[in-house]
């Protein structure tokens, strides 16, 4: 076997308050894939970014083909041929393709000031066809280009440095299932070429087909490094979590009692939602798949009353309704967890407990006066019952994790009367454990009595917790099916064509 | 104790608190009429029409918004008030008028941003534009004055030692220290001003609250207009002029983000106060008054620099 390009040995980090890595290894080989892993706040990204030279740390070597580094910036990292695409685009908008893979970096005209534009384009061109997306044009405006285009373009942009070593920070989560299909073939032609490639990702259904080796790491602690073919799933999350979990989607047996919501053939304006007719029981949890694309969050956001309904009616526990905005909805019992957790979900800016009583302030004080202190209480309360992971409920909610924000999100929720909830995307960018609290929950509210609809493009999970299944298609209906009835291959052929 | 220093760590207001301490003290030394009692009562009166306006603005502002129409609105409710007390009109029915006249020129202005989504810079300076010319076509030039004292009182009267603005600004900063800080509606306001898409997710009514929250600042400039009428004991077109962008600048310097959500009307009293002291004391240093923009600028622009700076500081 070849020397590693990469070897960190015994790497620590301390933040006040928190040791972000001890004494963590790892090495990288060329032409490898090699994935760190670990729940929110493990150090995988404190990891990386040591690498990149973004973090000093406080102990450790770092050895880049055998010689000792000292890596005090990305500039540094770039010369040792190391650079990164993260999981938030760094690219400008109203630039061109070509002008952002060599931004700051442009090819000088033999005019003094000027840019040669015509060698950057081409030059652009060639990374772009060595990836197989000659299609996109390097004169094309980042703006108008999708996020898996954009993906590429950062993929060019990371070439472009020709290096040795590319860090990946969860770059699937963007994609849908073709995109990311597509990514992973990237991923091969990188490898092939004799690029190192660590992998930053929650996603371990991914592992198997992108990965060759995985570190584990928990509260900032090397666990462990394992070949993937070698190590089932369960082993895994056992590693990351350290603890069994056997039953990941267990489901409390319950009654279905009579109708909670049904709709019958709404359609939106766009045509993204085509006379869709679904039904959610009383404790039941109702999986809702499909492509992203394929109509699902519309679908939530008509039912909800965000957007207008062109035709087709709800009804709400037997009742048809004129759906008219949330407000009205929220009354009927009806709530939304949206799946952009940042963009509609939370005000980033306020506390844990603002956030927390943001939907339920009105019936608790509906004199209009409001008691700073019962908000406090009921804000403990949440915060106690679901785990959120906080130092105080007047915290500022942008400092929490992704999971415990997700949790806070639940609990606007909890604090209604709502006895419909749909769950749009609910555990995405979060890690394991937050995942299964999510799923106990959601299990629990179930056994309650309260419907649930659950949209996911995570097939696992909305395969294990759902008693029903509908398949969106291009925004119809293509299938329904009870608990069981269908293989995950099956429900992943139905969810990309209409007949199957 | 130790809750009120947190509390007094995490308001915006903080730094221009500091701010006001130090131009006190520099003002203290460099004058020694300065902190005599009169001088502060003259400070205070000054400060309350313009602290009125802010007051109001503030709420708009956190609802990431603005209002550039209010000194219009309060010089229109001004010059029409005066018509109706010089055509008989009994006060209290003046003042009951002139601030529904400014809450509909409000809605108006909340119509414009909520409903028809328009930038809310743009729009109010529309209605900024509107509001100034129906007062032109409305007074044809003229001034008009002579009002009836008991009209006056409102303006340049006494309550005890205090002055009526004085009190009456007192009151409504008050009256939106609850509204805003504890009350349902104002916790909503702050909701959508630091996300107004998850206010809309989470099924709170936001078109509503924008009508109301720019109906108040409305109505609370008629009652600055209708205070600064009386203060002057006269009404023309221009009289709220000198008020324009103070009024954004009292609210910014007190800590109240343009980009909404955050702020409150006690870091606005401070931002008035540090306007209107830098005034007051270049006035009794005798510095010409064609300098004396030229240092409020300074002024405006340090404050908010400190206030950027320490907002950076925070986050990191």
């Amino acid at each position: 076997m070849q020397n590693p390009i990469l070897s960190a040995q015994g790497i620590s980090k301390r933040f006040p308050g928190v040791q972000a890595l001890d004494k963590v290894d790892f090495d990288l080989y060329p032409g490898e894939v090699h994935i760190i892993v670990g729940e929110n706040g493990a150090g995988k990204s404190t990891l990386s970014k040591c690498i990149l030279g973004a973090y000093l740390p406080e102990e450790g070597e770092i050895y880049i083909e055998g010689k000792k580094v000292s890596i005090k910036s990305s500039k540094d990292a770039l010369g040792f041929g190391i650079t990164a695409v993260y999981q938030e685009f760094n690219l400008i908008p109203y630039l061109s393709v070509a002008q952002n893979i060599y931004f700051n970096r442009e090819f000088m005209s033999k005019i003094p000031g000027m840019v040669d534009m015509k060698k950057m384009h081409e030059e652009a061109k060639k990374i772009l066809s060595s990836l197989n997306v000659d299609y996109i044009d390097t004169k094309t405006k980042v703006k108008h280009l999708g996020v898996a285009e954009k993906q590429m373009v950062e993929i060019a942009k990371a070439l472009s440095f020709k290096p040795k070593i590319i860090i990946f920070d969860e770059p699937t989560a963007p994609l849908s299932e073709r995109e990311i299909e597509a990514f992973f073939k990237q991923i091969h032609k990188l490898k092939a070429a004799g690029i190192a490639i660590v992998y930053v990702s929650h996603r371990m259904h991914e592992f198997d087909q992108i990965g060759d080796r995985i570190t584990v790491l928990r509260d900032g602690k090397y666990i462990g490094t394992v070949r993937v073919d070698s190590i089932s799933d369960d082993e895994l999350v056992k590693m990351m979590v350290g603890r069994d979990v056997s039953q990941v989607y267990k489901r409390t047996e319950n009654e279905h009692t009579g109708e909670a919501l049904r709709t019958e053939n709404i359609c939106d304006k766009k045509g993204k939602v085509r006379n869709v007719n679904i039904t959610v029981n009383k404790g039941e949890i109702v999986g809702l798949a499909g492509l992203v694309g394929a109509g699902r969050t519309e679908l939530a956001r008509l039912i909800y009353g965000v957007d207008d309904i062109y035709k087709g009616n709800v009804y709400i526990k037997g009742e048809k309704v004129s759906v008219k905005s949330p407000e009205q909805m929220v009354k009927l019992g009806l709530g939304l967890l949206p799946e952009d957790r940042k963009g509609l979900g939370l005000a980033l800016k306020m506390s844990v407990a603002w956030n927390i009583v943001s939907v339920s302030l009105r019936d608790m004080f509906p004199k209009l006066f409001i008691n700073s202190q019962k908000i406090s209480d009921a804000a403990e309360e949440n915060i106690k019952e679901l785990r959120i992971m906080t130092p105080s409920p007047h915290r500022i909610i942008k400092f929490l994790s992704g999971g415990n924000q997700q949790k806070v999100v639940i609990a606007k929720w909890l604090n209604t009367d709502s006895d419909i909830l749909i769950f749009d995307e609910p555990t995405r960018g979060i890690d394991v454990g937050a995942k299964m609290e999510i799923y106990t929950l959601m299990d629990k509210l179930a056994a309650e009595g309260k419907a649930i609809l659950m949209i996911s493009s995570e097939l696992q999970e909305v395969i294990g917790l759902s008693d029903r299944l509908y398949i969106l298609h291009e925004g119809k209906i293509v299938s329904e099916s009870k608990r069981g009835e269908l293989s995950e291959e099956e429900i992943g052929l139905r969810m990309l064509t209409v007949e199957a | 104790m130790g809750k009120v220093i947190k509390r007094l760590q995490n308001s915006q207001g903080l730094l221009s608190l500091m701010g006001l301490f130090i131009l006190v003290l520099l003002s203290s030394v460099f004058s020694d009429r300065f902190l005599r009692v009169d001088n502060i009562i003259t400070i205070l009166r000054q400060s309350s029409i313009l602290l009125i306006l802010s007051v109001g603005l503030t709420g708009v502002v956190i609802t990431r918004g603005v209002d550039l129409s209010i000194s219009a609105i309060a010089a229109f409710v001004g010059c029409t008030c005066a018509q109706l007390l010089k055509a008989g009109v009994p006060i209290f029915f003046v003042f009951i008028i002139g601030i529904i006249l400014g809450g509909i020129i409000g809605l108006f202005n909340g119509f414009l941003v909520g409903k028809l989504k328009l930038p809310p810079f743009v729009a109010t300076y529309g209605t900024m534009m509107v509001v100034s010319g129906l007062s032109l076509i409305m007074m044809q030039g003229a001034v008009i004055y002579g009002l009836p004292e008991n009209f006056t009182w409102y303006g340049v009267g006494y309550i005890g030692p205090i002055p009526v603005p004085v009190v009456a600004a007192v009151i409504i900063v008050g009256i939106f220290l609850v509204l805003l800080k504890k009350t349902t509606f104002g916790r909503e306001i702050y909701l959508i001003g630091s996300n107004h898409n998850a206010a809309v997710y989470s099924a709170i009514p936001v078109k509503k609250r924008i009508y109301t929250m720019y109906s108040i600042c409305g109505m609370t400039a008629g009652v600055a207009g209708l205070l600064l009428t009386a203060r002057l004991n006269a009404a023309e077109v221009a009289m709220g002029d000198t008020f324009g962008l103070q009024t954004v600048a009292a609210v910014v310097i007190g800590g109240t983000s343009l980009l909404g959500g955050e702020g409150g009307p006690v870091g606005t009293v401070i931002g008035a106060l540090i306007l209107t002291i830098v005034v007051n004391i270049m006035n009794l240093l005798g510095i010409s008054s064609y300098a004396q923009p030229v240092v409020i600028g300074v002024v405006i622009i340090s404050t908010v620099y400190l206030d950027v700076v320490s907002k950076q500081n925070r986050v990191n």
